[in-house]
Order: C-alpha cells, then sequence, then structure tokens
C-alpha cells in the first residue's frame, strides 16, 4: 500500500515535471526564437490571466462556457441514456431507426450550429443544444453496447423468481451499464465544451469560444492562447471529477 | 380416507410435453413426468437430449409447442451451470437477491445471511466480489441466493457441472443435507449418472433426436444418504451399470 502511495506520488511529482519542462520550452522559445506575436508566451498569458481575473472577466466567460456545457451535458446524458435503454429494450424498432440514426451521427455537428441559432437565438440554449447534439449519441451507443455486452443468466433467473421489471432495472440493469454511462462522460466532457465553443464562436455576447474569437480578430494572439489554456485547465479538471466520481461510485456499490 | 395410504401431494405434473424452435424437428418430444411433494428427481442424459431445456420449460423460460405443465402457484428457484451471480455485488448482496425476492423485510437480512452463510461453509465471505471466489464458492453463493428464496421447488440444471470432481462430490454432499432438512421437491439434471444416483429418489433417463424419457427408475437407498459410502455400495455400481446400458441401448 504504502509502495503504491509512493508510486502514485512519483507519478504526479514526473507528470508535473513534464509540464514544467514543456511551459519552460516554450517561453524560452518565444523569448529567443520565434516571435511571440504568432505563438505568445507562458509569461504574457499568465499576466493576461491575472489581469482577466482582476476585472472579473475570467470568472464572467468561464461561468458562460461551462454553464453551456455543463446544461448541455446533463441533458445528453439524461436523454441519451433513456434513449439507449429503450433501443435496447426494442431492438426491433431500434434497427429500423439505425441508419437515420447513424447519418445523424455521422453528420458533422457543426453543420447544426446556424440551425440552432435561428431557433433559439444567440442566447443560452443555443449553446446548450449544440453541446447536447454533441453528447448524446455518445450515451446511446455506449448504452446499446453496456446493454448488449450484459448476461442474460441473471436476467432469466430473476424472472424466474418473478422479479418485477423495475427490480431487474434497478438491480441489474443500472449497475450493469454504470461503468458505460462513466465512459461516456469522461467522453462527453470534452466534446461537451466543443459543442459550447463552437456555439460561441459563430454568434453571443459572451464565454471563452467569444474571448478567443474577439481576441484573433483584433490579432492578439496572447488573448487566444489564454482561452486556450482555460479550456484545457477546465478539461482536465472536469475529467478528473468523472474519475473521482466513477471510482467513488463504483468501488463503493454493493 | 384416514388417512392410510394418503397419496403423496403431487407438486409438478408434465403431460405430453412438446417443445421446439421454429419449423425445425421437435427438441422435446411427447415427455410426461409427475414430481411428488419433496422428492428427488434427477434427470440423466447426453447432450442434446433437451433436459435442459425441459427445464427451462419448467421454469417458464421456454415456450411449449403442446402439451401441459401443471405447478399450482409455486416459487421456482433455479439453478444455472454457471453462477449466474452479480460480477458487482458482494457475496452479502447477491444472497440478498433471493431475500428481496421473497419479500424478507430489510431488517432480517442480515440475520439471515449469517445462517445461510454458515450453511454453505462461506461464514467470513459476506464481503467478497466473485471475481474473488473460487468456482466451487460461487456455486455455493448461487446455492445460498437460492435458500434464501425459500423455492417450493427446486430446478437444478448441472449445478455442479463445471466444478472439479472433488467439489463437485462436497456439494452433492451439502445438498443433501440441506434438502433432509427441508425436504423441498427437486429436479435436478445432470449428465454425471453416479451423481444422479448417489442423490435421487428417482433417475429419468432421457436420450436425444428427439428428447424423450426412456427409463425410469427409482433409487431405494436409505435416507440420510452417506456419498461415500454409497459409492462403494454393489447395489450403488448395478444400478449405475443399469443406467449405463439405457443409455447405451439407445445409442
Amino acid at each position: 500500500m504504502i509502495s503504491l502511495i509512493r508510486l502514485r506520488n512519483s507519478m504526479i511529482l514526473q507528470q508535473t515535471g513534464f509540464l514544467l519542462v514543456m511551459i519552460g520550452a516554450w517561453e524560452a522559445l518565444g523569448a529567443y526564437v520565434l516571435d511571440p506575436f504568432w505563438s505568445s508566451r507562458p509569461s504574457l498569458i499568465a499576466q493576461r490571466l491575472w489581469f482577466l481575473t482582476k476585472r472579473g472577466d475570467l470568472a464572467w466567460h468561464v461561468s458562460a462556457t461551462l454553464t453551456e456545457a455543463g446544461l448541455g451535458l446533463s441533458l445528453g446524458a439524461v436523454v441519451g441514456v433513456a434513449l439507449g435503454l429503450l433501443m435496447a429494450r426494442y431492438a426491433k424498432a431500434a434497427k429500423i431507426a439505425e441508419p437515420l440514426f447513424m447519418g445523424l451521427y455521422s453528420l458533422p455537428r457543426v453543420a447544426l450550429a446556424p440551425l440552432f441559432i435561428l431557433w433559439f437565438g444567440i442566447g443560452l440554449p443555443a449553446k446548450v443544444m449544440m453541446s447536447f447534439s454533441m453528447v448524446v449519441f455518445i450515451f446511446v451507443l455506449n448504452i446499446v453496447e453496456g446493454v448488449r455486452a450484459l448476461d442474460r443468466d441473471p436476467i432469466d433467473l430473476m424472472r424466474t423468481m418473478n422479479a418485477s421489471p423495475l427490480y431487474i432495472v434497478r438491480r441489474v440493469l443500472l449497475p450493469a451499464v454504470l461503468p458505460w454511462i462513466f465512459a461516456s462522460f469522461r467522453i462527453g466532457v470534452g466534446l461537451s465544451l466543443i459543442g459550447a465553443l463552437v456555439g460561441e464562436l459563430i454568434g453571443s455576447s459572451r464565454g471563452l469560444g467569444w474571448y478567443i474569437e474577439r481576441a484573433a480578430g483584433q490579432l492578439d494572439t496572447t488573448g487566444v492562447f489564454t482561452g486556450i489554456v482555460i479550456l484545457v485547465v477546465l478539461a482536465m479538471l472536469a475529467n478528473q471529477v468523472i474519475v473521482l466520481a466513477s471510482g467513488w461510485l463504483t468501488g463503493g456499490r454493493a | 380416507m384416514d388417512g392410510a395410504m394418503m397419496p403423496a401431494k403431487t407438486t409438478l405434473a408434465i403431460e405430453h410435453l412438446e417443445v421446439g424452435f421454429g419449423s425445425a424437428a421437435s427438441v422435446i418430444n411427447d415427455v410426461s413426468l409427475t414430481v411428488q411433494e419433496g422428492e428427488f428427481v434427477a434427470i440423466v442424459g447426453p447432450s442434446g437430449c433437451g433436459k435442459s431445456t425441459l427445464l427451462k420449460v419448467i421454469a417458464g423460460l421456454v415456450p411449449s409447442r403442446s402439451g401441459a405443465v401443471q405447478m399450482g402457484r409455486l416459487k421456482i428457484g433455479y439453478m444455472f451451470q454457471r453462477d449466474t451471480l452479480l460480477p458487482w455485488a458482494t457475496t452479502a448482496s447477491n444472497i440478498a437477491v433471493g431475500l428481496e425476492l421473497a419479500g424478507v423485510p430489510k431488517s432480517a437480512h442480515a440475520a439471515r445471511i449469517a445462517e445461510l452463510l454458515s450453511l454453505v461453509r462461506l461464514d467470513g465471505y459476506e464481503s467478497h466480489r466473485p471475481e474473488a471466489l473460487s468456482g466451487g464458492m460461487r456455486q455455493r453463493v448461487s446455492l445460498a441466493r437460492l435458500l434464501a428464496y425459500e423455492p417450493d421447488i427446486y430446478l437444478m440444471d448441472e449445478p455442479f457441472g463445471a466444478l472439479d470432481y472433488q467439489t463437485k462430490i462436497l456439494m452433492g454432499r451439502e445438498l443433501l443435507r440441506i434438502w433432509d432438512a427441508r425436504r423441498r421437491s427437486i429436479v435436478f439434471v445432470t449428465h454425471d449418472i453416479e451423481e444422479a444416483v448417489t442423490l435421487a429418489d428417482r433417475v429419468i433417463v432421457m436420450a436425444a433426436h428427439p428428447g424423450r424419457i426412456v427409463a425410469t427408475h427409482e433409487i431405494g437407498f436409505e435416507r440420510p444418504r452417506d456419498p461415500r459410502r454409497l459409492r462403494s455400495d454393489p447395489r450403488f455400481a448395478a444400478m449405475v451399470e443399469t443406467i449405463w446400458s439405457d443409455l447405451s441401448l439407445v445409442d
């Protein structure tokens, strides 16, 4: 146990070290080799971050993007899990809908952005829908796959014991698809951010997408990189939350 | 009607059962069988003789083509060759499935689970998950779950078939011990003739293509039985030999 903790600590140390080396290299390149106009520099980005934080702009934009992505992800999870369970339950209907479903899944969802803006305006709902359209398929496909991989024998056994469908869902189906739901969340975090960003890039008045778009318009590379750095950090944090939540929920379930 | 020679109560009556899938030939053809209350019936036969399918029809998992299965409203306890435990659930939680489906109040679960664990000799394993248990232990958890449900009839489909020889003998002894104490009806499917003769009151011999009953043998050995001593009994060897010849006659 102790050696395990030591191993993990040394891994964290190495990960941090790697990150610092990369940042140092970027800084050096920006200072001595490249024109920071194209690639900016970590020190400039840090200054900008500090400035944005002090003025409250950071919270203003981050909260907008996170709300859009978070709502889109949640909606995608609820609708996707329900739809996935239905598709697994009614295999024949699912088969009929499959070509259309796969067509929509393969469609670059960016193409829907103008439509959502037309329907919902440039406010929050359009971005939530954009984000939702990115993640919902992930949940549906994962759940369908999870149910397909399910061992049928325990269900048959419970049927002979007169178990209600609700009991089987609660005791077998949901615990069996739980890891698949978490896998969907892990993929969905990044995708929901993409959805929110795309929505913001196309039409908005706040959010990280809007900030990046405006900075680029002013040839403000540091502004663009600042937005990107914030996004990377957000995605990393969100991923950590999902990993912790899944470990906590699947490790402690009985 | 003064109690003298009261006929035993029938738990299960199967009449002229025919089972098949689609337009294919029957898997089971004209099988009739009755099981009395508290009777231990074993069904032996080669693979493909429909003995497992017969159990599934009795349990309502597979529909029949014609014929009748009469069983009243009995609580069925089914046991597969595979353990069919929930892989994410602990031993205690897996056994609790039987209690939950039997409607045992939650407050009584802990005590009942402890009791069942010691009955199948798994004390101390309540918080292990199936992956941490051996095949024999997993099958004992399945048995405990089955017992927790308190079925009126046990339908057991080669429950010890996947276990090594020694564990199989031990599990058979456990089953006899538990059955002696409770005396529920058991229909026990196996391809192991010695196991069938050791455990059952009656051995039904089935043959394949189509699945049908070719012989029935009453096993009159006194109870309670000691499986080890029984195996060295000449009557035991003679009975096993008789069933072997039943099987080879039809092949």
